[in-house]
């Protein structure tokens, strides 16, 4: 589903991604883990383009993006690789003006062209499907924040993406509201979604991962199943890494 | 009563309809055509500051450079006695209209540039992460929460903006002031005359400051404070 090779990011001088080579099965939940500033966020932001890598190649549901420096993405082909994808934010970005039926739809009417009942039916039934179809007419600030992660999960699924992508969806929660959003991600990678995750979520990573990731350093220091990368990893970094989390 | 209460009474009741006439014929025509039309070139002028293109901000800061560094009623001149100079002559009303427009145009953009920049990045990104375009982003999502931001401190513009149609008396116009002014001329009472038209513009700005009220309401319904 998704082939990254080579890929850099540099912000003016920095670089924060040195080389990253992943691929991700078409069903597969990959969870990244990795300390702070390691660039495991940065690069979930560049398979969406939200951020442009430097350079490297990207290939995501058949649509191929090789980065130059110095030459951005056409806007077309950008476009049409952001509607492969879907992003659940770790502060929800929900639309404050909208309520969450009308998150959920927006996209669908605007970016889709669908129409109003077609958006609304899909919406209402994504809403069910994340415990909230009594909340369907509640504006963001009227719900709690694990309820508002639970619509950004369902305003993501509503355009259909091949693949979504979770930028710490859970760092943001109050402890007990975390529960409710990881058993929503649990349910869709069950159902065979292609998902990347970033997440401090062990617990979480260990329960759903097929794959896990470790980041640092810009790049991938070591990846494996759950049971290998936290029973038994490999290169020291990532002992340290994993030991100073369960201080 | 004596003879010049009387007499004062006389004027203000004979002035009172010439006055608000000109008031509702070109005062508020003017303060509403100019403020449509300046708010057009301020989301002009402050995308164009936004866009990151050196060229469109450039000329974007030139203008608002110019318009804010200028007394309007200076720029009312240069548009009306000025411009016939190189062949250009405008009547009254459109020369007040162009004036007032490229005012409201050049404060109002830097209102509307802070706005949308108040708006958090993660709504772009938000709205960019479901396939939007800047456009579909800007349109759907961005500015109808600046707008919320906006609003204040446009309504406080367009107060300023009925009572500066005032100058437009100067290049030979008939709103209210200059109304007053001829009044004046042919009764010799100035202070009733002036307090006169005062009083109306006050009664306009309050409407004005309601409908304000009305709006900012309206506009922050859905928003936790």
């Amino acid at each position: 589903m998704i082939q990254i090779r080579n890929l850099h990011k540099s912000f003016d001088q920095l670089e924060i991604l040195k080389g990253i080579d992943l691929d991700v099965q078409s069903g597969e939940t990959v969870v990244i883990i990795g300390p702070s500033g390691s660039g495991k966020t940065t690069f979930l932001r560049c398979l969406n383009l939200l951020e442009t890598p430097t350079s490297g190649a990207l290939t995501l549901a058949d649509r191929h993006l090789q980065f130059t420096p110095g030459r951005p993405v056409a806007k077309n082909e950008m476009l049409a690789l952001r509607r492969e994808t879907g992003m659940v934010f770790q502060n929800y970005n929900l639309f404050p003006h909208k309520t969450a039926l009308e998150n959920l739809m927006e996209g669908q009417i605007t970016v889709l062209g669908r129409s109003k009942s077609e958006a609304r039916e899909k919406a209402l039934r994504l809403l069910d499907k994340v415990g909230l179809a009594d909340r369907a007419d509640m504006y963001p600030h009227q719900l709690s924040g694990g309820q508002q992660q639970r619509v950004g999960i369902a305003r993501a699924m509503a355009m259909d993406p091949k693949v979504l992508l979770f930028d710490e969806p859970t760092s943001a929660l109050d402890p007990e509201l975390v529960g409710e959003v990881l058993k929503v991600m649990k349910e869709l990678a069950q159902e065979g979604m292609t998902m990347v995750i970033v997440t401090h979520e062990m617990k979480f990573a260990q329960d759903v991962a097929d794959r896990v990731v470790f980041i640092d350093g810009g790049v991938i220091v070591e990846q494996g199943p759950p049971a290998e990368i936290f029973g038994a990893a490999k290169h020291e970094r990532t002992r340290q890494f994993l030991n100073k989390l369960s201080l | 009563m004596d003879d010049r209460s009387q007499r004062i009474l006389e004027i203000l009741s004979s002035s009172f309809w010439p006055l608000l006439k000109a008031g509702i014929e070109f005062t508020v025509p003017l303060a509403i055509l100019s403020f449509v039309l300046g708010l057009a070139v301020a989301l002009l002028t402050a995308l164009a500051r936004l866009s990151g293109n050196r060229v469109l901000s450039g000329i974007a800061r030139f203008y608002v450079w110019i318009i804010r560094g200028t007394p309007l009623l200076v720029q009312l001149f240069i548009i009306f006695y000025g411009l016939p100079s190189f062949g250009v002559t405008l009547a009254a009303f459109p020369s007040a209209v162009i004036g007032f427009t490229l005012s409201v145009g050049a404060y109002g953009s830097e209102i509307i540039r802070a706005s949308i920049q108040s708006v958090p990045r993660g709504q772009w990104e938000a709205a960019y992460s479901i396939g939007m375009t800047y456009r579909q982003a800007l349109r759907r999502i961005v500015i109808p929460q600046a707008t919320r931001v906006a609003v204040p401190p446009l309504a406080n513009s367009f107060i300023s903006l009925v009572k500066d149609t005032s100058l437009a008396a100067a290049i030979t116009m008939t709103e209210m002031f200059r109304v007053a002014q001829q009044i004046t001329a042919t009764t010799y009472e100035p202070l009733v005359l002036y307090s006169e038209a005062a009083v109306i513009y006050l009664v306009f700005s309050t409407v004005l400051s309601w409908l304000q009220g009305w709006l900012e309401v309206r506009f922050s319904r859905h928003v936790a404070k």
